[in-house]
C-alpha cells in the first residue's frame, strides 16, 4: 500500500514537473507569443475573404 | 528631488536585450526569482482564462468571423509592455487591476457572441442588452439590474489596441476609402470603419449613444446610428450631455436628459427602473471614488505604487464601464488598496531612483505603447497620474429617500457629464489648464507630459496658455505629439525620441538604462 502511494506521489511530482518545465519554458521564452504572431497573417488573409455588405 | 531606491533591484536591470526587429520579444524578463515565479503563475491564469473562451465553439466561430478578434492574439505581449520593469508590489498591483480588465473584457466579447445575430443569436438574451456607447458613461443603466448594457466598441477597438498597435489600421483604410476624413481622431475613425466594414457584432434591442468625446466622435456615432437603426431596426437614443459642465444653468437639462434616456431604456426592454439597485450601485459608486483618491494620495508620496496606463486604464473600466454595478469590482479594489498600502509602508520603488515626479495631461496614446513604463525605467520619471484618471471626486447620495430620488437624476448627469477625458476636454480652460496646475500641486509634481494628439482639436487652443502658465509656475512642460491609435503618423520610436530630446537637451540627463532610449519596436504588436 505504502509503495503504490508513494509511485503515485512520484508520478504526480514527476506530472507537476514536467508541466512546470514545459510551460515556464514556453513563458520565458516567449513561445506562446512567437507562435501567435505566426498565426496573425494566416488570420488576416482568411478575414480579407469574407464577403461582407461594406457601405456608408 | 531625486530619490534613490537603497535596495538592489532583483533580476534584470537593462530592458533593451528583450527587444529585436520582431513582432513580439525576444523573451520575457527576469525579474529574480520571486517575481518571476509570480509573473509566470499570472501568465498561466491568463492562459486559463483565454483557454475557457475558445473552448467554447460560439467564440471559435466569432473569432473566424471578425477580423478585430485576431488582435488578441497579443493579450500576453500587452501585460509584457505593461510590467516592464516592475517588481514586487507594483508588479501585483498591475497584474490584478490588468488580468481583471481582461476577464471584464473576455466576458463582454462573449456577451456580443452569445446576442448577436451573426454569431449565438440568443434573442431571448438580446433583447435583454441595450447596446451603449463606448465613450458613454453606464450611469443611466444603474437602476436596470436586469438589462446588460454591452459597450461592443470596447473589444472591438478600444481594448484590441492596448494589445496590437496596428490593430486599426485596416478599419482606417476602410473609414478614409469611403471619403472620410483622415484628420479626425482615429479612434472614432476606426469604429466608423469597423461598422463599414459590416465587423461590428448585431444584438441588443435599442442603443444609447452619447456626445462625448469630440467631433470624430460625433461623426462616427452618426454612421454607427444609421447602420443601427435603419439596417438593423435597433432605435437608438442620443444621450447629449452639455458642454459646460461646470455651470450651474446646465445642470437641470442634464438631468431631464438622463430621465428621457431611463425612459427610452425601459420602453425598449419591458423593464422599470429599480431604484433599491440604483442605490447599491451609487454605494459602489462612492466606495470605488474613495479607493481611486486613496490610491492618489499614496502616488503623491514619495514612493508612489499604482501608476502607469494600467492605473488608467482600470480607472477607466471602473468609473466608465462599471459604474458602480458589478460587487466584483470592490473586491479587486481592495486588493488594490492592500497592496499599495503594504508597497507604500515598505518604500516600495521599482527604478534605480525617481528623479522627475510627472502628471500625464492630455489625449493620450498610453494603451498601445508602453511610453509611462519606459519613462521610468529610461529616465527615472514617474508617471503619478493622468488625465482620464482625474475623473469625478464627488459623493453622490446613496440613501434612498424621496430628495435623493430627485438627485439621483443629477447625481447621474453629473457622472455622466464627468465621463473620462470629456470632462477636461470640454469645459473651458478651467478644467484643462487651471485644474492642472491644482494636480501637479497636490501630487507634488515637477514635471507634465503633455500628450499632443495631432488629430485632436480639442486641446489646441490652450497651447499657449499650458505653455505661459507652466513656465510661470516653474514646471517642466513637456509636449509629446502622437496621433493615437495610428501608428503609421508617430511611430513608438518618434513618440519617445520628442520626450528623450527633452531630457537631455533641456534637463541635461542621461538615461537610467541606455538600452532602451531607442527601440527596434516599430513593427512589434
Amino acid at each position: 500500500m505504502k509503495n503504490i502511494i508513494l509511485r503515485v506521489l512520484a508520478k504526480l511530482l514527476l506530472a507537476g514537473l514536467s508541466f512546470f518545465v514545459i510551460t515556464f519554458t514556453i513563458y520565458f521564452f516567449n513561445l506562446d507569443m512567437k507562435a501567435t504572431s505566426k498565426i496573425e497573417p494566416l488570420l488576416l488573409r482568411h478575414y480579407d475573404r469574407i464577403p461582407r455588405k461594406q457601405y456608408l | 528631488m531625486v530619490i534613490k531606491n537603497p535596495r538592489e533591484k532583483a533580476g534584470e536591470k537593462q530592458y533593451g536585450v528583450l527587444f529585436d526587429q520582431g513582432k513580439v520579444r525576444r523573451r520575457r524578463e527576469w525579474r529574480g526569482v520571486k517575481d518571476t515565479l509570480y509573473d509566470y503563475t499570472r501568465w498561466l491564469y491568463l492562459v486559463s482564462v483565454l483557454g475557457r473562451f475558445v473552448a467554447v465553439p460560439r467564440n471559435v466561430k466569432g473569432m473566424f468571423r471578425y477580423r478585430w478578434m485576431a488582435n488578441y492574439l497579443a493579450v500576453m505581449h500587452g501585460m509584457d509592455k505593461f510590467t516592464m520593469g516592475l517588481r514586487d508590489e507594483p508588479l501585483r498591483i498591475t497584474h490584478t487591476a490588468m488580468n481583471f480588465v481582461i476577464k471584464d473584457v473576455t466576458k463582454s466579447i462573449k456577451d456580443c457572441f452569445r446576442g448577436d445575430r451573426r454569431i449565438g443569436n440568443d434573442q431571448k438574451f438580446s433583447s435583454r442588452c441595450v447596446l451603449t456607447d463606448e465613450n458613454a458613461m453606464t450611469a443611466f443603466m444603474m437602476g436596470f439590474p436586469k438589462v446588460k448594457a454591452i459597450l461592443r466598441e470596447v473589444p472591438t477597438m478600444f481594448a484590441a489596441n492596448i494589445f496590437n498597435q496596428y490593430s486599426t489600421t485596416h478599419y482606417l483604410d476602410v473609414a478614409q476609402e469611403y471619403g472620410l476624413p483622415g484628420d479626425v481622431c482615429p479612434m472614432p475613425e476606426a469604429e466608423t470603419g469597423i461598422c463599414i466594414d459590416d465587423d461590428l457584432c448585431i444584438l441588443g434591442c435599442c442603443a444609447v449613444q452619447v456626445n462625448t468625446t469630440c467631433d470624430g466622435s460625433l461623426m462616427g456615432n452618426g454612421v454607427i446610428a444609421k447602420r443601427l437603426e435603419r439596417e438593423y431596426g435597433i432605435p437608438t437614443f442620443q444621450l447629449a450631455a452639455p458642454m459646460r459642465h461646470r455651470e450651474d444653468d446646465v445642470q437641470t437639462y442634464a438631468a431631464e436628459d438622463i430621465k428621457k434616456a431611463i425612459a427610452f431604456v425601459e420602453e425598449h426592454t419591458g423593464q422599470k427602473w429599480d431604484w433599491d439597485a440604483y442605490f447599491s450601485c451609487a454605494k459602489r459608486v462612492n466606495d470605488a471614488t474613495r479607493r481611486r483618491l486613496a490610491q492618489l494620495e499614496i502616488n503623491s508620496s514619495c514612493y508612489p505604487q499604482f501608476f502607469g496606463a494600467v492605473f488608467s486604464l482600470y480607472n477607466d473600466t471602473n468609473y466608465m464601464g462599471n459604474c458602480g454595478r458589478f460587487q466584483d469590482f470592490v473586491k479587486i479594489d481592495a486588493k488594490l488598496a492592500k497592496l499599495a498600502e503594504r508597497g507604500y509602508r515598505k518604500k516600495t520603488m521599482v527604478a534605480p531612483e525617481y528623479r522627475h515626479r510627472c502628471v500625464v495631461w492630455g489625449v493620450q496614446p498610453q494603451y498601445c505603447i508602453d511610453m509611462l513604463y519606459w519613462m521610468l525605467q529610461c529616465w527615472g520619471v514617474v508617471p503619478l497620474t493622468d488625465m482620464l484618471s482625474m475623473v469625478n471626486t464627488r459623493m453622490i447620495a446613496e440613501e434612498d429617500t424621496p430628495e435623493n430620488r430627485r438627485q439621483a437624476y443629477y447625481d447621474m448627469a453629473w457622472l455622466n457629464e464627468n465621463m473620462i477625458m470629456r470632462n477636461r476636454t470640454h469645459g473651458g480652460y478651467k478644467v484643462l489648464v487651471d485644474e492642472l496646475w491644482e494636480i501637479c500641486r497636490q501630487m507634488n509634481a515637477d514635471m507634465v507630459m503633455m500628450w499632443e494628439h495631432m488629430s485632436c482639436k480639442a486641446l489646441v487652443g490652450m497651447h499657449g496658455q499650458f505653455e505661459e502658465q507652466a513656465r510661470q509656475r516653474g514646471i517642466h512642460l513637456v509636449w509629446v505629439c502622437h496621433d493615437l491609435c495610428d501608428p503609421r503618423v508617430f511611430t513608438r520610436q518618434s513618440i519617445r525620441d520628442q520626450f528623450s530630446n527633452y531630457m537631455r537637451t533641456v534637463m541635461r540627463e542621461e538615461p537610467l538604462d541606455p538600452t532602451i532610449e531607442f527601440l527596434p519596436d516599430e513593427n512589434a504588436w
